[in-house]
């Protein structure tokens, strides 16, 4: 599994792995709008550009979370997947830049679940080794 | 760092303490009973609440003893049911320490109705309140306010959606603070936090924040009960909700603005998400102005809300708006300067609450009149299927624990173990049984918010009670439930 969800008593732990950081990026990102609405049921017809930026991987995964989760509220709207365009490193400056798919949230049709609050840095782990990278932060609910 | 390996010491039949060692600046507390301690030492794992709280007595700055009360469980950062008060001279401030739902609280409303004057009407109440009240994920609320408007909530809070006619001014003599924060600055606020909140202003959201129907079901100390307006079989409402998305991108921004001052400022941090700056810095004076606002921001998300819950009212059963008064409104995710006592002289501090309430004793000045000679009503909210509290704060809560109280049961399940043990169906023809009429938006929200996955709270009352910190004025419970 890419991605997989990890008990925590009040919220809800995320945990993405990928042969490369790009990958582990966006099977977090997956991982986290699986929690608010099944992607099958969103359909792909806006693309919104989405940056974030983060001083180590840990907190670029986290603020690409919280990115989506602004992208989402801003433009009221539900994702179908993620591309990630590029990860970027000059010294402790990471940046990621990608597009999101979906459209805008219809109640009569999308059938919702969780929102997600924030991203946090409760728990943040990052492990990279010959195998890829693995992610891990939890979600306030 | 998984407090397996954490000295606890009882100090008396509710009290139990970490002593002060290693890094710590001061000892531990926590206000619960022996079953309390078990849970909390066998569920020691990776999300360690009672490490968590050793990690909050660590911070510089931090008086007395940190603190955590009988609904502990564990959180990020702080443990939920944290408080720690810090020295404005050499203290910090911590986003860790108010949660990325600023201000989020309870608002209970008592009305004129009794629970017979309902009955045989719960799923006529319940259809009208899923009808007027936005909740639930991608709802949107009917106000909506430009970037210029919005600047006004988190300048005035509650007292702004009043202006607009959103409730009376009545409702902001029982908000704690009067339902606004000073020192918010809104140019402290992202354009992104601003964007963020645009539609969601008056709205429920999801997770654990909901409105219930009660009826008070025993009165444990009448002269209390009578000063804040309640009498066995009364009717009354509980909402729960906070500062929605504006507040989660206050707390989003400014947790890589404090990971770089505690960097700047060599804060030793046990954990990533404890990170905090100087509260006499520009990074800590940047956020407090930030959480101000955005604690004016869920003021009046939950004035705007006591509106719509009146006019379902009125929809569903004829009941006019003026029947149905707040009785009081507390905030749980909060942090605040207040004056408290520190080895026998008023010092002023600043103190963090993570899901744990205000709870001022009798004669506070912050208290509303009609309340002062009793105490601050403290409003406790249950599970859908249990029982909530109105508690009162003391004296001795004002010693101990900064006049703070518990928030809640408590969790004692993960969402994902509440999905697979309690299918909806089921837990709402359990409720059916019971006489609970169950409403809710997310396809998850009524397995997850199961009572099963909440701890005890007559336990977690009954500890708090011990303690004295709070003392039971009335137990209330649920009729009808509306889940986000």
């Amino acid at each position: 599994m890419p991605w997989e969800l990890l008990d925590h008593q009040a919220d809800i732990g995320l945990q993405a792995t990928g042969e490369t950081l790009e990958q582990a990026l966006a099977d977090g990102v997956r991982g986290m709008l699986s929690l608010m609405v099944d992607p099958d049921t969103v359909t792909h017809q806006v693309t919104w550009e989405v940056r974030a930026s983060g001083n180590d991987p840990g907190s670029l995964f986290v603020d690409l979370l919280n990115s989506v989760l602004a992208t989402k509220d801003i433009h009221n709207a539900f994702f179908h997947d993620i591309v990630i365009d590029a990860v970027e490193q000059i010294g402790d400056d990471w940046r990621v830049s990608c597009r999101l798919f979906g459209e805008p949230i219809n109640l009569k049709r999308h059938e919702v679940d969780s929102d997600v609050k924030a991203a946090t840095y409760g728990g943040l782990r990052v492990e990279h080794d010959e195998r890829g990278w693995l992610l891990r932060c939890l979600l306030d609910l | 760092m998984t407090g397996k390996h954490i000295t606890i010491n009882r100090t008396d039949a509710y009290r139990f303490e970490i002593p002060k060692s290693g890094a710590m600046n001061v000892p531990a507390r926590i206000y619960t009973d022996q079953a309390g301690i078990d849970e909390l030492t066998g569920n020691a794992g990776e999300w360690s609440a009672l490490q968590q709280l050793v990690n909050v007595a660590c911070l510089p700055g931090i008086q007395k003893a940190a603190l955590a009360m009988a609904d502990i469980h564990p959180g990020y950062g702080f443990p939920i049911g944290g408080i720690g008060a810090f020295d404005p001279d050499d203290g910090v401030i911590s986003v860790a320490g108010v949660g990325f739902d600023i201000n989020c609280g309870v608002r209970t409303l008592r009305t004129m109705l009794t629970r017979d004057e309902i009955a045989g009407k719960e799923d006529r109440l319940a259809d009208k309140l899923m009808e007027h009240v936005p909740a639930g994920l991608g709802s949107t609320g009917e106000l909506r306010l430009n970037e210029q408007e919005i600047n006004r909530v988190l300048e005035q809070g509650a007292s702004y959606a009043v202006g607009l006619g959103y409730g009376t001014p009545d409702d902001l003599g029982f908000i704690e603070s009067g339902g606004k924060l000073h020192g918010a600055d809104p140019s402290k606020v992202s354009k992104t936090a601003k964007q963020r909140q645009i539609q969601q202003v008056g709205t429920l959201g999801s997770g654990n924040h909901y409105v219930e129907v009660q009826y008070v079901d025993e009165i444990f100390d009448q002269e209390a009960a009578s000063a804040y307006g309640l009498q066995q079989g009364q009717v009354t409402i509980m909402l729960h909700t906070g500062s929605r998305a504006l507040g989660h991108q206050i707390g989003t921004d400014y947790l890589k603005t404090l990971e770089q001052a505690s960097k700047t400022y060599n804060i030793p941090i046990l954990e990533r998400e404890l990170v905090c700056a100087p509260i006499n810095s520009p990074e800590g004076r940047d956020y407090y102005s930030a959480v101000m606002a955005g604690a004016n921001c869920a003021f009046a998300n939950r004035q705007v809300l006591t509106h719509l819950i009146r006019e379902a009212f009125e929809d569903a059963l004829g009941t006019p708006a003026e029947d149905i008064e707040t009785l009081y409104e507390i905030a749980h995710n909060t942090v605040k300067f207040e004056d408290h006592d520190v080895d026998g002289a008023m010092k002023n501090l600043l103190v963090h609450r993570k899901g744990a309430t205000r709870a001022f004793g009798p004669g506070r000045p912050e208290i509303p009149p009609r309340y002062m000679h009793i105490g601050q009503p403290v409003l406790v909210g249950g599970t859908m299927g249990t029982s909530s509290y109105i508690l009162r704060g003391t004296d001795y809560g004002m010693d101990e624990t900064f006049g703070s109280a518990l928030h809640g049961a408590g969790r004692a399940m993960s969402r994902r173990a509440a999905r697979k043990q309690y299918p909806a169906k089921s837990v709402v023809h359990r409720m059916k049984q019971l006489g609970i009429t169950v409403r809710a938006h997310g396809k998850h929200a009524i397995s997850e918010e199961s009572p099963g996955a909440y701890k005890d709270i007559e336990a977690v009352i009954n500890a708090m009670h011990g303690s004295g910190i709070v003392q039971k004025v009335a137990r209330l419970k649920p009729l009808v439930c509306l889940k986000g």
